[in-house]
């Protein structure tokens, strides 16, 4: 019966729908990324390899990190996912999918890799496996699952299980669109793994464009507002 | 053997000895103090290396606890344990172990399962970490672990989940050798892994160190360079290894040994020196004195006399006392032979009046016919010599009838063919009788040729004119003389002048004519005349002083005792 009402919403909703439409605008880095050569290597006259690439402007790299989402009990449309562990790392790092979703994550690396999650909204250990092998998890619960490797502690991953369907990544100049958004006044939501939450209202009309605008950090002086939550 | 070199010898010898035994004895302190020096040198550093290790192993080991204590590397180890045979989960610790090299910079690092056997390794070669086969390794936990060209010192942690243990980390640092200032050699048992001993291969400092005791000191020869070999005993390193500096004595002492052989060769030429310089002037002062005193003696032995001795004074007693005797000796054996020539003397005129007196016609005839000798040999300028020779050999001329029986010499009348002939023996005789007497060769002449006459008609040899020596011509004209004037048994003698007109008209024919004439000059021929019957008195006193003579040498004194009595 419930489904029925809300996909009867859903139609309407369609029927009078418009485009959320903003930017990230982060003007710091966010993240303190660290030089994971040790010092010996220095010493040695190696090439130290550092997380960062040089090429990629580091405000491009916190903006392509952040996910917005609308709050709210809307319609959503379960995907299947996958998190790769590729070169001892989760790829993508941000997954973001809606929840009731299917998370696949296949090894694909040499060597064994390990999956668990200590997160409020799953909590789960797929356990060590090798090669070319692949565990998947079904995400119910909307949140951030924060995912990490036994055998390797470097390796994190965030997935962001959004309430709805409208979620989405921020491309690398800050800019997203949540597309057929049923008019009305939601809360949209921007997550950074350092920023953490941060809201706005927003009301979007028939056929019509809100824009959202969204600054990380918000606090003028420069302070995070909220630390992630886990 | 010369004195001087003798002299040289006697002071240098021992003194040379004295040298080297203080050479010796110096080089040995010298050497041992420095050796004495090492040794403290060295436990100092084998005490301040074991401090600095044990603290860095401390500190080391706490670090690696923190490491031991990754969960991640316990998850995988767990994971191994879970899945001994796959491959992929030996990776996968090999991959979190490379991680922790890279992060730490380790350069071995290893895990083994609580039976001790290798699970999983890494090690660095070169820029890259490369996995070891764990396959049959046991791993020490702690000593070292030769691999690949290299000693790593190794370090273990625990690795403990809950209560159990799952494994154990080890982690190997190259062993540094350059952390240790002097030579070092690292040795399991008698095996020697590394040495850092310049220019000398590992097997060589082995058969070096073959003969030291397990864990002690001892003294090592290596290509003929003394090291002391010290054993690092207060650095525990398990599992029989030892490390072992070595340093070397000779370096340490050679300097000053240097030194020492230039003062002491500097020493030895002042010594040889003043020992050739002393020996010089010491035996200068006595071998003066002896040469002279030998120079003397071999002139003596030449010329056969034994003047006396005047040395300048020397100083030295001992040769005051030397020349001194040599004088006192010269003087007594001078003495000796006057005594000698006197006795000789005195023997001789006693054979001759002994002679004279078997008959009283003859009594005289030897000494007269001998002063007649004199007398015409000191006219014609004779040297002393000639005239003793002439003088005796003319007292002696006629001692050959004393082998001639009286009957035949004092027969009265004229001889037999035969008593003329044994007559005629007498020189023969006589100078049978001398020959055999040392001293009288000089007068067998005279003794032997005074009847041969100018023209060669005498007897015993009838040699002709001058082949006859002067002295038997002129013994033959005063004998003839004498013998004429001389009363006989069956004659009285004749008077000067008859005598005188037989030898002048003989001249030249029996007698040498020269002679005669030197004679007939001579204004003594009347006194020698008168040397006469008296004699047989006088006979007697000189035999008592021939026998007194020959008693005062003392050698046939009892016999002249008995011939006294």
């Amino acid at each position: 019966m419930f489904r029925i009402l809300l996909i009867c919403w859903g139609i309407l909703a369609c029927a009078q729908a418009g485009d959320i439409e903003g930017t990230v605008v982060i003007k710091r880095k966010l993240t303190k990324r660290t030089v994971t050569a040790s010092a010996n290597s220095y010493q040695r006259g190696a090439r130290v390899d550092l997380a960062s690439d040089p090429e990629q402007d580091p405000l491009a790299f916190e903006r392509s990190r952040v996910v917005v989402y609308l709050e709210g009990a809307l319609p959503s449309q379960p995907v299947t996912a996958t998190l790769e562990q590729k070169n001892r790392r989760f790829l993508p790092e941000v997954l973001v999918v809606p929840a009731g979703s299917t998370v696949s994550f296949p090894n694909l690396d040499e060597i064994f890799h390990n999956v668990f999650s200590l997160s409020k909204p799953k909590i789960f250990d797929l356990g060590n496996y090798p090669k070319d092998q692949t565990r998947t998890v079904t995400l119910d619960k909307p949140g951030v699952v924060f995912v990490h490797c036994h055998l390797h502690p470097n390796m994190v991953a965030a997935i962001v299980v959004s309430p709805n369907q409208w979620a989405a990544k921020a491309d690398g100049s800050g800019r997203f669109t949540l597309a057929g958004v049923p008019t009305g006044s939601y809360t949209i939501t921007a997550w950074h793994k350092t920023a953490g939450f941060v809201r706005q209202k927003v009301q979007v009309e028939e056929n019509g464009r809100a824009s959202v605008q969204f600054l990380l950090p918000t606090d003028e002086h420069g302070n995070l507002l909220a630390v992630a939550q886990r | 053997m010369r004195f001087a070199t003798r002299t040289f010898l006697w002071s240098f010898v021992p003194l040379a000895v004295l040298l080297m035994a203080s050479f010796w004895t110096t080089q040995t302190l010298v050497v041992s103090a420095v050796r004495d020096g090492i040794r403290t040198s060295m436990r100092q550093t084998h005490r301040s290396i074991a401090r600095s290790q044990s603290k860095s192993e401390l500190q080391y080991g706490r670090f690696l606890k923190v490491v031991a204590e990754s969960a991640a590397l316990k998850a995988g180890v767990e994971l191994m344990l879970a899945e001994p045979q796959s491959s992929d989960a030996r990776l996968t610790v090999e991959d979190q172990l490379k991680e922790i090299c890279r992060s730490l910079g380790f350069y071995f690092l290893l895990i083994s399962n609580p039976e001790g056997d290798a699970l999983a390794g890494i090690m660095r070669v070169g820029e890259e970490l490369v996995a070891i086969d764990p396959a049959n390794m046991r791993p020490p936990q702690k000593g070292f672990l030769p691999m690949e060209e290299r000693t790593y010192q190794l370090i273990s942690a625990a690795m403990n989940q809950g209560d159990e243990r799952i494994g154990t980390l080890i982690v190997g640092e190259p062993f540094d050798f350059s952390q240790f200032s002097m030579p070092t050699v690292l040795t399991k048992r008698d095996a020697v892994l590394e040495s850092t001993v310049p220019g000398i291969v590992i097997p060589e400092v082995e058969s070096g160190l073959r003969g030291c005791p397990a864990d002690g000191e001892c003294e090592v020869q290596l290509r003929g360079e003394t090291f002391l070999s010290l054993p690092m005993r207060n650095l525990s390193l398990g599992d029989g290894y030892l490390i072992r500096s070595l340093q070397s004595v000779d370096s340490a002492s050679g300097p000053v040994q240097a030194i020492l052989l230039n003062v002491f060769l500097v020493a030895a030429a002042g010594a040889l020196l003043g020992a050739v310089v002393l020996g010089a002037l010491s035996s200068r002062s006595v071998v003066q004195p002896i040469a002279a005193v030998v120079s003397h003696l071999r002139a003596s032995e030449r010329t056969g006399v034994l003047p006396e001795f005047h040395a300048n004074h020397s100083t030295i007693r001992e040769i005051r006392e030397l020349t001194d005797s040599f004088n006192r000796a010269a003087d007594s054996i001078r003495a000796g032979r006057v005594g000698l020539e006197q006795a000789y003397v005195e023997c001789v005129e006693a054979l001759a009046s002994a002679l004279d007196a078997r008959d009283r016609y003859t009594a005289g005839h030897s000494r007269r016919v001998s002063a007649y000798a004199c007398s015409i040999a000191e006219a014609m300028n004779f040297t002393v010599k000639d005239l003793d020779e002439i003088r005796v050999g003319a007292l002696l001329h006629d001692i050959g009838k004393i082998g001639i029986p009286d009957g035949v010499l004092q027969k009265p009348g004229r001889l037999t063919h035969e008593e003329m002939t044994l007559i005629q023996q007498h020189p023969t005789i006589g100078r049978r009788i001398l020959e055999g007497v040392n001293g009288f060769q000089s007068y067998l002449p005279t003794v032997e040729l005074h009847h041969e006459n100018w023209d060669g008609t005498g007897y015993p040899r009838g040699l002709r004119g001058e082949a006859v020596p002067l002295a038997p011509r002129i013994v033959h004209v005063v004998d003839a003389y004498d013998a004429m004037t001389s009363d006989r048994p069956y004659r009285p003698g004749m008077s000067h002048a008859e005598a005188i007109r037989v030898l002048e008209k003989n001249a030249g024919t029996q007698f040498d004519a020269e002679i005669v004439r030197i004679f007939l000059g001579l204004n003594s021929i009347g006194e020698i005349r008168h040397i006469q019957a008296d004699v047989l008195e006088q006979e007697v006193r000189s035999v008592h002083h021939l026998a007194e003579a020959v008693k005062n040498t003392g050698a046939y004194a009892p016999s002249m005792e008995s011939i006294k009595s």
